[in-house]
């Protein structure tokens, strides 16, 4: 999941489709977020290269709305709802998650299960 | 004379109003179809308001909203009478083909219709860097909405105001189209309207009298129209015929502009958010000008009808191939989408039982009709799936002969249905019906790429009285030896006088939480400093960083700061407040952070434990063991007063975390 800048990046996604919960005041997906441009890529624990910059999950709340529509521990976010999160600050990805007027978050991850998975097939 | 033109101009463009309502009343009153006679009727209305609204009101936002109901309407009524001018001209066309008898069988089979939804639409914006970064000068505003279009169904989008600010422009808007075909078109068009404009009156009233100087033949009324420039669907574009000219009313206002457009149709329907490409009319010299990335991103879905709905339900006798020749079951059959449901009674399938077992009805299946079968009357159905790499077969009967043909003729039409909206029928695509919107806080800036750095404004008193603290300290090291400047005295209890120990801030406090007098001992001279120097400043600065008498975890030792006291004068929400609540408690709160339990929104990271070590502050986790969980809920302290933190403290928290580059932040969702 490693990338050269400039150069356009594939990878083998999942849509993950995650109906917020509301809880009181707070709508919650249930999960944690790690990651970001403005953070140091070296303290990921779940990321392949190193300098991989990008949102990983990084907990799951066990029966959550985001644990229940398949989300995993160590998946990388790659699209929210449409908008890259390739390259975003923390905070910018938060933000993306957590907007109040929407129910549904629709997340394309990616994670290497899935990519030795395609390879096997292919086989 | 020119205003008596004008005047008379008016009458003439009401006089043919009523002409072409005449008409078009006429031509429903033909079709016997009052349906679209009330919908133009309706939209009339509707424009006439809008024409209303535009006049009367004062206010920039309201004029422009009125001028985009206005072009709606406008739109919808041209649409109507086009399709009007359709019927009109299939009806004749009919008529024609009856009298030949010509005609033969026409193997119509139709497609069925479905819903088509698109959502969260988001325009890209391409704004020069030097406009952008410099951001000087006025702010150009322009208001952008989305009219949407798919045969006779138009609808709008919210208004969005576009400055320099924005990033994209998102369209936050669900709409759902109820009834396409699989042929649909869904044409998208981009308007925008500058919103500095003066609308004065006499200057549109001048316009339009040059505009109204030539006569009102069919092709000034054609220029007219595209002057007005009221959307896709023109009533000339059936070809041949009367023009079908609605002159639209004048009126002084806001004016809104084509400024892209583009087509979508179903191979673009997908199950995930796509871009698009837009065509963009309009240059930069236009007043209307929003600089246009050139694409468009959005999430088109569709449910065709024959995935949602039971197209066939019946009762059938079904049998497994294979199987024991008298082993018919009875069962009650349902087909929607690609299965056909059997249940042992209609009852149940009422009931929402599970079935008793399900037949795929899809791209693989194939289905013959069978012989006559000697053990049954009619004819049957034979239905193959490759299961894995197993062919299994069902072979169906109806009761009757006719039956029978109505199940095969509905599985045909399944099987068109399908090859119709193709990859629409592979799984069911979720669409969201709109929700009732609630009466919204309007977001002027959204997906701005300042607004998401701009920090908590209540952070920008912090940083001051951080500043202001440290300076405090600097100078209380100075003041032992006497010199003490004249604000110090802000922070010193005011001898003598009472006061209503309570601060006019956001949750009511106890009172006995306000400082002593700043100098006091200096063996613990500056706890609230202490907070405030946490990450700004390197560890051992100051020289208190390892006093243990702050790591205490039982509070059982009462801080020399927290002891009651009740003589400061009033303050208010100010910068007084803030600094002597952040004194006062700061370092006690902010020791007391690290025992909240987290709020939903971003957290700075929570130290696990704050166990006496050289690492100073708590607010930003300088361990070693990285960042916690935002969800982790370090041992609490019971009965403590500062169950609350309050938002100064809560963002100054952020803040330092946020800034502090040893962080790997996480935050929960």
């Amino acid at each position: 999941m490693s990338f050269i800048p400039g150069q356009p990046v594939t990878a083998v996604v999942q849509r993950i489709e995650i109906r917020k919960l509301r809880q009181g005041e707070h709508l919650i997906l249930g999960f944690s977020i790690g990651g970001g441009i403005d953070q140091d890529p070296g303290q990921n624990p779940f990321s392949e290269d190193k300098s991989d910059k990008g949102i990983y999950v990084t907990r799951v709340t066990p029966e959550g709305p985001a644990e229940v529509a398949g989300l995993m521990m160590g998946d990388k976010v790659m699209q929210v709802n449409g908008w890259d999160m390739t390259m975003v600050t923390h905070d910018q990805a938060r933000k993306r998650l957590t907007k109040k007027n929407e129910d549904v978050v629709r997340l394309l991850v990616t994670r290497k299960s899935l990519e030795q998975a395609v390879r096997h097939s292919m086989m | 004379m020119p205003m008596d033109r004008y005047a008379d101009m008016e009458d003439k463009l009401r006089i043919l109003e009523d002409l072409n309502m005449m008409y078009i009343r006429q031509i429903a009153l033909s079709l016997q179809d009052s349906d679209i006679q009330k919908k133009i009727d309706h939209e009339i209305r509707m424009r006439d308001g809008a024409c209303k609204l535009l006049a009367a009101c004062s206010q920039r936002d309201q004029a422009l909203e009125a001028a985009k109901s206005l072009l709606t309407c406008n739109t919808r009524i041209m649409a109507y009478m086009s399709e009007l001018q359709r019927m009109k001209e299939a009806q004749v066309m009919q008529r024609v083909a009856q009298r030949s008898s010509d005609a033969g069988p026409m193997d119509d089979r139709l497609p069925c219709k479905g819903k088509v939804a698109i959502s969260d639409l988001r325009i890209p914006l391409m704004w020069k860097d030097t406009e952008y970064f410099k951001n000087k000068g006025e702010l150009h505003r322009c208001a952008v909405f989305c009219l949407l279009q798919v045969g006779g169904e138009i609808h709008d989008t919210d208004m969005v105001m576009v400055d320099r600010t924005l990033t994209d422009i998102c369209f936050d808007n669900t709409i759902v189209f109820s009834e396409a075909s699989p042929g649909f078109e869904l044409r998208v068009e981009l308007y925008s309207c500058c919103s500095e404009e003066d609308y004065s009156a006499g200057s549109t009233s001048r316009k339009l009298a040059s505009k109204l100087s030539s006569s009102l033949g069919r092709s000034a009324g054609k220029k007219l129209r595209v002057a007005m420039d009221p959307g896709a669907c023109s009533p000339t574009s059936n070809g041949g015929g009367a023009t079908l000219l609605l002159p639209v009313p004048t009126v002084a206002g806001p004016k809104y502009h084509l400024l892209a457009h583009t087509s979508l149709s179903l191979s673009h329907v997908q199950d995930s958010f796509r871009t698009h490409d837009l065509s963009i009319s309009g240059n930069e010299e236009c007043p209307y000008w929003v600089p246009l990335y050139g694409s468009m991103c959005c999430r088109l879905a569709a449910q065709p009808h024959c995935m949602t709905q039971q197209m066939m339900s019946g009762c059938l006798k079904v049998k497994q191939l294979g199987g024991d020749p008298q082993s018919w079951t009875n069962v009650y059959g349902v087909l929607k989408g690609t299965n056909l449901f059997c249940y042992h009674r209609q009852e149940d399938m009422e009931a929402n039982v599970e079935p008793a077992f399900t037949i795929a009805i899809n791209k693989e299946t194939r289905i013959r009709a069978s012989e006559k079968d000697p053990h049954i009357k009619a004819q049957s159905i034979c239905i193959s799936n490759q299961y894995g790499g197993e062919e299994v077969t069902h072979t169906l009967s109806a009761d009757s002969r006719e039956e029978t043909q109505r199940w095969m003729e509905a599985f045909w039409q399944q099987f068109y249905d399908m090859s119709q909206w193709k990859q629409c029928c592979d799984d069911l695509m979720k669409i969201e019906l709109p929700s009732p919107r609630k009466p919204a806080l309007v977001t002027s800036k959204q997906g701005s790429l300042y607004h998401e750095m701009v920090i908590d404004t209540s952070d920008d008193i912090s940083t001051v009285t951080d500043i202001l603290t440290r300076r405090m300290q600097e100078l209380e090291l100075r003041s032992q030896l006497g010199t003490c400047p004249p604000w110090m005295s802000l922070f010193e209890d005011s001898p003598g006088g009472t006061r209503t120990p309570r601060l006019a801030r956001h949750s009511p406090r106890s009172p006995h939480r306000l400082p002593h007098s700043p100098l006091s001992p200096l063996r613990c001279p500056w706890p609230g400093l202490l907070s405030s120097d946490a990450s700004l400043t390197s560890d051992s600065d100051s020289p208190c960083s390892t006093s243990p008498c702050f790591r205490h975890h039982g509070w059982a030792e009462p801080l020399p700061l927290s002891s009651p006291s009740s003589h400061f004068r009033p303050r208010t929400l100010s910068l007084d407040a803030k600094l002597s609540t952040l004194r006062g408690r700061g370092y006690v709160g902010v020791l007391q952070c690290s025992c909240q339990p987290p709020s939903s929104s971003s957290l700075a990271p929570i130290p696990d434990q704050c166990v006496p070590q050289a690492t100073l502050s708590c607010s930003s986790s300088t361990s070693s063991n990285g960042s916690s969980e935002g969800s982790h809920s370090p041992s609490s302290l019971d009965g403590t007063p500062f169950s609350r933190p309050s938002s100064a403290r809560r963002s100054l928290r952020n803040l330092r975390a946020k800034l502090d580059p040893r962080n790997w932040l996480q935050s929960q969702v």
